[in-house]
């Protein structure tokens, strides 16, 4: 079997379609809506489209979890005992085993709120912070912040389904947030075991961190306030061991990541206007 | 002879056609059967992209006056394409609603951004029950969980639901009734207006 598997080769089935993340960040429709009031991004039933929002964002959830459960598998398999304890990958053979749970779990939920598999694309730039070569850069950017993120949309899910009244999708999301507080757990006890001696490569790891942390708050997709979709969920983020600077520095990146999506879209819609102006 | 426009004509952000949508119009509103003669109009927001979803129908002077979301044409799949498939079935439940408000059944009906969120929603189970037995392919669980969201996740709600999407001939009166079942009409009213993603 081969290692260091690219995520261009991740196995799927015809329903599902792959998307790229440059597909959205070109739409020309972006900078116009950017300018417009469209409501506040934070789940909610009140919210306008409400219903294919909460899909969406489920179906999002799905294909993230099978990455998640293919890059912790990729992390078993891809290191030898030297690079990567037998520990760690008794550690991350659990989260494969959580992970396919959570992936039958989301299956269910769109079940329940009308979608289908493959229904809408997938995008793998979560399996890509997975194909790190450094198992603890690697760790790093899935357990600390893709499972981090993983804290903050369950969180959102569990308080939309609470909103809505919907106590299937509340505390199937509370399920799975309890197995993602464990998975950062991991990932920060493997962070201070295999860096306790190397503080440089520590260093290097939690800056790979950062990096995947600010992809993710893209556009402000998650952050703070009511203009993120995805809150920051700092008690649970406390329990799994984050501290209140680390979450303060993320909320304070978020913030900066949101401007800059403004900032962008202002100059995308002024570059449209005066294109169109021109033609 | 219906005459039907279609705006924005030709579209400039999205590669949607016209005259394309213009024709599935009219194959709904005949499968709806809509009175020939009325004229219908469509607005298309094409700046609104998935899932940024929603549409309205309205009579305004004898006129069927339509808008609808550019994301609900969009094929799910492919970002920026336009899906026939998706838009026969959102132009079937619009047609059947503003069918309803050609009719006495619905003639105290206020016009759709006045319209609760529990409202709209018994209303669009009930267009897209019929909608889904004119053989559109309405998805049902969809319908349901959109119901759900308005009116709670209940035996009540459940069994409302059922009563419209298997109504044949409900009016206004048995809309708002069904939203004091549910509990939907007691709901504070929200601070985000229901037409929001048709304001520019």
């Amino acid at each position: 079997m081969k290692k260091m598997l690219p995520e261009s080769e991740l196995a799927r089935d015809e329903r599902f379609v792959r998307t790229k993340i440059e597909d959205r960040l070109f739409d020309p429709r972006g900078p116009k809506v950017a300018q417009r009031n469209t409501g506040p991004a934070r789940m909610g039933p009140d919210r306008p489209a409400a219903g294919e929002r909460s899909r969406s964002l489920m179906h999002g959830i799905f294909v993230g979890e099978i990455q998640a459960l293919e890059g912790a598998g990729r992390t078993c398999y891809d290191f030898d005992d030297e690079t990567a304890p037998f520990q760690l990958k008794l550690d991350m053979a659990r989260q494969c085993w959580d992970e396919s749970r959570h992936c039958e779990i989301s299956v269910k939920l769109g079940d329940h709120m009308g979608t289908e598999i493959g229904e809408y694309t997938e995008s793998t730039f979560l399996f890509a912070a997975a194909c790190n070569p450094d198992p603890v850069l690697r760790l790093c950017g899935v357990n600390r912040a893709l499972e981090g993120l993983a804290i903050d949309v369950f969180n959102s899910m569990k308080e939309f389904g609470n909103e809505s009244g919907d106590p299937i999708l509340e505390f199937c999301e509370d399920w799975m947030l309890a197995d993602e507080v464990t998975h950062v757990k991991m990932g920060s006890d493997w962070l201070r075991r295999l860096t306790d001696t190397d503080p440089e490569r520590r260093e290097r790891a939690l800056e790979f961190q950062r990096t995947v942390d600010a992809i993710f708050n893209l556009g402000g997709f998650r952050g703070d306030d009511e203009e993120n979709p995805v809150q920051l969920a700092r008690n649970f983020r406390r329990l799994a061991g984050f501290t209140d600077e680390e979450n303060d520095s993320l909320a304070a990146l978020a913030r900066e990541s949101t401007e800059q999506a403004r900032e962008m879209a202002e100059m995308a819609a002024a570059a449209l206007d005066a294109s169109a102006q021109g033609s | 002879m219906t005459s039907i426009t279609v705006t924005p004509d030709p579209f400039t952000l999205v590669p949607y056609d016209a005259a394309e949508i213009a024709s599935l119009v009219e194959e709904a509103a005949a499968r709806a059967e809509v009175p020939p003669g009325v004229e219908i109009a469509l607005v298309v927001d094409e700046e609104l992209f998935a899932p940024l979803t929603g549409h309205m129908s309205d009579v305004v002077d004898g006129r069927i006056v339509l808008w609808i979301s550019g994301a609900n044409f969009e094929d799910n799949k492919r970002p920026c394409h336009f899906s026939a498939e998706q838009a026969r079935i959102d132009l079937a439940v619009m047609m059947l609603r503003g069918k309803d408000r050609l009719s006495e059944d619905f003639a105290e009906a206020p016009p759709d951004a006045q319209l609760s969120r529990g409202e709209r929603a018994a209303w669009d189970a009930y267009a897209a029950g019929r909608a889904s037995r004119l053989g559109f392919a309405v998805r049902r669980p969809r319908q349901l969980y959109d119901f759900r969201l308005q009116h709670g996740f209940t035996d009540a709600s459940d069994a409302a639901f059922e009563r419209c999407w298997d109504g044949e001939r409900l009016t206004w009166a048995a809309v708002r009734e069904i939203c004091k079942e549910t509990g939907a009409s007691e709901r504070g009213v929200s601070k985000v207006p229901v037409d929001l993603l048709r304001q520019k």
